[in-house]
């Protein structure tokens, strides 16, 4: 299947190769059927909610292990590796070196997954997917909530082996005659994300081993009985996990920097602005966490340093979304399917950020904190922003690596059925949190507000279903029996622009 | 004709735009963190005479026990127009103890005894759930509040 | 057809290859579920171990209180320099730590407040240092969350061997700077009527129904509170043998037990157990009991897991 091998190499071949481009290959083939897992899990989810008493899940046990395994797949299993897929196979080109800089290593980091997803599934804890205690130290059963605690121990691994990887590919095995002011901002994308995780996950990983040894009763790190403190974890936890959001995100913004100019036929307004923008979210990124937790009590004075360092990562995102507008404005645009995502994606991330602001004023979080609102609010990040990015991209992507064209009539239609299914289902769910609906919860009382718009969310849901089940067929069919592309020019945008960096690419 | 590249580098044009446009949402941003700050000043100062109503929560239900010592389980019963301060604690996992109808929210800590007040300002019954996931039955962690004239 | 051909030529891949991976795929999906599901409980079959809860097993079965009622005032004081804690009086001053003398089965009534600055809070333990081994149902407060100044609380404790226990502030350091005080519990004084009676024989089939109310905030056994059979008081003679059946006729999780005190579930007595709080009961699920009947006294039969008995799974269990 992959393009720059001339011979037809056996399945297993692939499987065990070291090489940039197989490696992604996996890494997306792995993050795409969880995202088809994941989601089909909230899909289920959602049919139980779509009135209230009991649908389809028996009982509210079930329910909670279905949300937990949910938001671990889609972030640890979808995301992160598929974000890896796209880096691996472009990275090496983009910054003109022969591989990554560790194959091997790059290998041993992707086959972590296959393992780590086998733990979290075939346990399926039901903790949700922060797992805080003291719920899953004295009250979450066993073995699901060990087998969860191993799995993502082993991802958090891969994790920063990968982002090792990518940083001393681009740092060290760039090519001489490329300097870091020119490096496409997909790389530096890379680059952003993959120091931010050198920096957080060290963290969640000592707050994992910590659950672990308090649900051994070795230890009482988390435990008041014996002089811990719950919150201490959830301070751990935020600390890894708001810099981590913007690990998923940044990517997805990196590939909006291919996309727009290229279909804009225009080059991206401000390429420095671009870079600067992401330095800044890196860094201003890691000042923020703790507005996760305005309702534990925490202190006048805590809670604003913590207002102040979530608002002061707002700009960033700004000055991406102007870069993209303005990359557009006055270009020749080919609507084809990747920037209709991609624009999409815009339009939401803007929503989203909007939602997040409200979030971040003290009072105003004490309405939304864990009710719908804040389901919507991420939703709109990881699902507008980033898979609408991450599939205009693989969009973007499949004729490089298929070889064949992807039939476009059905892309559109998927775009415009996610698009609408996207906005019934979150921007509904923001609403629905101001009325008081608190997140995961297996029922609901009969208040006709809330009936009401958990059937539009339902509804809305299952029309993203239908959408991703016409990606699925899409996929599968075009890439074994898709129009063959002209690899020169598969969108027939006309002139220089090229594929993503080929290396016979003159301009390069 | 600007010179069409691969896209990563910018042409020669005016960045004022941009500029304008980051000021703006700095302005804005600062609107807000202000605001903000002002008002949750404001919310978080608890009357002198508040009365205390200590608040439990446990697997899977809402204690609450006024200063007289009257004990209630599941059900609270106050006055309108009274200020209120709840002494909010855990016996066993973290849950929420949330009035959205009053907007009072804060988390049930095993170990800690968190602060939240308010004055109830209609008279009616208004749910009581909780707003942290806590197990089994945290769907259905519910209570009642019950505002009634002060007699 | 724009294939160009100046590169060397484009390996594509072919339906054949795509089926192959789909299977591979699926297959492993249709294993895996098959290990899922197979093993449907296994996975969350484990409840955590949680730290200080074997504590409750060492205190031994504990009897009805058969004995007399002993009320007993304490304060937490403190002297001037914070040096020096103690109950009722410094040490020298007449008062300091009274010793309590009792029997067993007599129930020791604790009224405690805090005339101190500091913060405390109070238990019972049989340990001859240190603030852990607290017997349930004799603390107030506790040291996470004392009693600040002037607050004070009750609590009971009934000792159910002969021995000398300790009764403290559990506020880690505060036993060792002196609040500490001696209970004395000698033999039982009351004969014939604390102990059981040889088995008579007679037996009773009890069923008892696990029930909730629709919105869980009511629960009972067999009927809801206000209709017939809610909450059936039981009585029996000492030294019969009692079998009980119950049923989880609810959807959340339940145990049963026969205790001394209903706010207590670990004063379970008579192995009267079925199931228990880390292993209760699953909606649907049926265990059953046969015990005998011990000491005359008043009991209570409840629902074990933590907070059911508050929320009104609770009898009378009398036996006379």
């Amino acid at each position: 299947m992959v393009l720059e091998l001339q011979k037809p190499r056996p399945i297993w071949q692939i499987m065990f190769s070291t090489h940039h481009t197989d490696v992604g290959l996996l890494y997306l083939i792995t993050s795409l059927a969880f995202m088809f897992m994941g989601g089909a899990l909230a899909l289920i989810l959602r049919l139980e909610l779509f009135a209230p008493g009991t649908q389809v899940i028996a009982d509210s046990m079930t329910y909670n292990r279905i949300f937990t395994v949910h938001g671990t797949t889609l972030i640890f299993l979808f995301i992160l590796p598929s974000a890896s897929a796209f880096g691996n196979y472009l990275v090496p080109i983009m910054v003109r070196f022969k591989d990554m800089a560790y194959p091997k290593l790059n290998a041993v980091a992707f086959w972590m997954i296959p393992p780590a997803g086998a733990l979290i599934w075939l346990g399926f804890a039901d903790f949700t997917w922060y797992a805080y205690p003291t719920y899953s130290t004295i009250s979450a059963p066993g073995p699901a909530a060990d087998m969860w605690i191993f799995g993502l121990k082993i991802l958090g691994v891969s994790s920063l082996l990968g982002a090792i990887n990518f940083v001393v590919t681009i740092l060290k095995c760039k090519h001489p005659d490329l300097p870091l002011s020119k490096l496409p901002l997909l790389a530096w994308s890379y680059l952003a994300s993959s120091l931010i995780i050198l920096v957080a996950i060290p963290t969640f990983a000592a707050a994992l081993l910590m659950l672990l040894t308090d649900r051994l009763g070795a230890s009482g790190f988390f435990n008041p009985g014996m002089g811990g403190d719950p919150i201490a974890y959830q301070h751990l936890f935020w600390f890894t996990f708001h810099p981590e959001v913007y690990v998923l995100v940044i990517p997805a913004i990196g590939f909006m920097y291919e996309i727009f100019p290229r279909f804009s036929r225009k080059p991206i307004f401000s390429h420095s602005s671009g870079v600067a923008a992401f330095v800044l979210l890196t860094i201003v990124g890691f000042a923020s966490w703790a507005h996760h937790m305005y309702a534990t009590g925490m202190s006048f004075t805590e809670k604003t340093v913590f207002m102040v360092g979530t608002l002061a990562a707002v700009p960033a995102s700004a000055m991406h979304t102007f870069n993209f507008l303005a990359t557009m404005w006055g270009g020749r645009i080919k609507f084809a399917t990747p920037i209709m995502w991609a624009v999409g994606g815009i339009a939401l991330f803007f929503s989203a950020g909007a939602g997040g602001v409200v979030n971040s004023a003290m009072p105003l979080d004490f309405i939304t904190h864990d009710s719908y609102w804040v389901v919507g609010h991420f939703h709109l990040f990881v699902m507008g922003t980033i898979l609408f990015g991450t599939v205009g991209f693989i969009y973007y992507m499949f004729p490089y690596v298929t070889g064949r064209m992807y039939n476009e009539m059905w892309g559109k239609i998927h775009f415009i059925l996610s698009f609408v299914g996207t906005v019934m289902v979150f921007f509904t769910q923001h609403i629905l949190g101001l009325f008081g609906m608190p997140r995961r919860i297996y029922d609901y009382p009969p208040i006709p507000e809330w009936v009401q718009m958990n059937i539009i969310i339902t509804v809305g849901a299952f029309i993203i279903g239908i959408s991703m089940a016409i990606f699925l067929g899409n996929l599968i069919y075009s890439s074994a029996k898709g129009k063959p592309a002209n690899m020169d020019d598969p969108f027939g945008l006309g002139g220089k622009y090229y594929f993503p960096y080929q290396a016979k690419n003159p301009h390069h | 004709m600007r010179q069409m590249v691969s896209g990563n580098m910018s042409g020669h044009h005016s960045t004022w735009p941009e500029w304008v446009y980051v000021g703006v949402v700095i302005a804005l941003l600062c609107y807000v963190g202000a605001e903000a700050w002002n008002i949750e000043r404001i919310v978080e100062h608890v009357p002198a005479d508040a009365e205390i109503i200590k608040v439990v929560g446990q697997q899977w239900l809402w204690t609450f026990e006024h200063e007289d010592g009257t004990k209630e389980i599941g059900e609270l019963h106050l006055e309108k127009g009274k200020a209120y301060k709840f002494e909010v604690t855990s016996k066993d996992v973290v849950h929420s103890f949330n009035i959205h109808d009053f907007t009072v929210l804060m988390d049930a800590v095993p170990g800690r005894v968190n602060t939240v007040w308010f004055s109830p300002t209609e008279t009616g019954e208004f749910p009581i759930q909780c707003r942290e996931y806590c197990g089994l039955i945290h769907y259905n962690m519910r209570g009642t509040l019950y505002v009634e004239n002060g007699a | 057809m724009a294939q160009l051909e100046q590169q060397d030529p484009i390996y594509r891949t072919t339906p054949e290859r795509t089926y192959k991976m789909m299977a591979i795929m699926l297959g492993i999906c249709i294993v895996g579920g098959g290990i899922f599901f197979g093993l449907w409980d296994f996975w969350i079959s484990m409840p955590p171990v949680v730290p200080g809860a074997g504590d409750a097993a060492d205190h031994g079965a504990p009897v009805a209180a058969t004995g007399k009622e002993i009320p007993v005032s304490l304060s937490f004081i403190e002297s001037s320099d914070f040096r020096t804690l103690a109950f009722n009086a410094l040490p020298g001053e007449e008062g300091n730590n009274p010793t309590i003398m009792a029997n067993v089965g007599d129930k020791i009534i604790f009224d405690v407040v805090n005339d101190g600055k500091s913060f405390h809070s109070f238990g019972v333990t049989a340990a001859e240092e240190g603030f852990e081994g607290i017997f349930p149902g004799s603390e107030i407060a506790a040291a996470t969350n004392p009693l600040k100044a002037g607050e004070g609380g009750a609590s009971e404790f009934i000792p159910t061997e002969p021995g000398t226990y300790y009764y403290i502030c559990t506020v880690p350091g505060h036993r060792m700077q002196g609040m500490v005080g001696e209970i004395v519990v000698g033999e039982s004084g009351s004969s014939g009527q604390a102990t059981a009676a040889a088995p008579t024989g007679v037996s009773h089939d009890i069923n008892l129904d696990f029930i909730e109310s629709s919105d869980f905030r009511t629960l009972a056994f067999n009927a809801l509170p206000g209709e017939e059979g809610n909450n059936p008081e039981i009585r029996v003679k000492s030294g019969d043998e009692v079998t009980v059946t119950t049923t989880n006729a609810g959807v959340s999780f339940h145990a049963f037990g026969v205790v001394t005190n209903p706010d207590d579930f670990t004063s379970v007595v008579f192995d009267s157990a079925i199931n228990s709080a880390t292993n209760p009961l699953k909606a649907g699920e049926s265990g059953s009991v046969t015990f005998l009947a011990g000491a005359p006294g008043t009991y209570y039969y409840i629902c074990t897991v933590p907070g059911h008995a508050l929320q009104g799974m609770q009898g009378s269990f009398i036996v006379e």
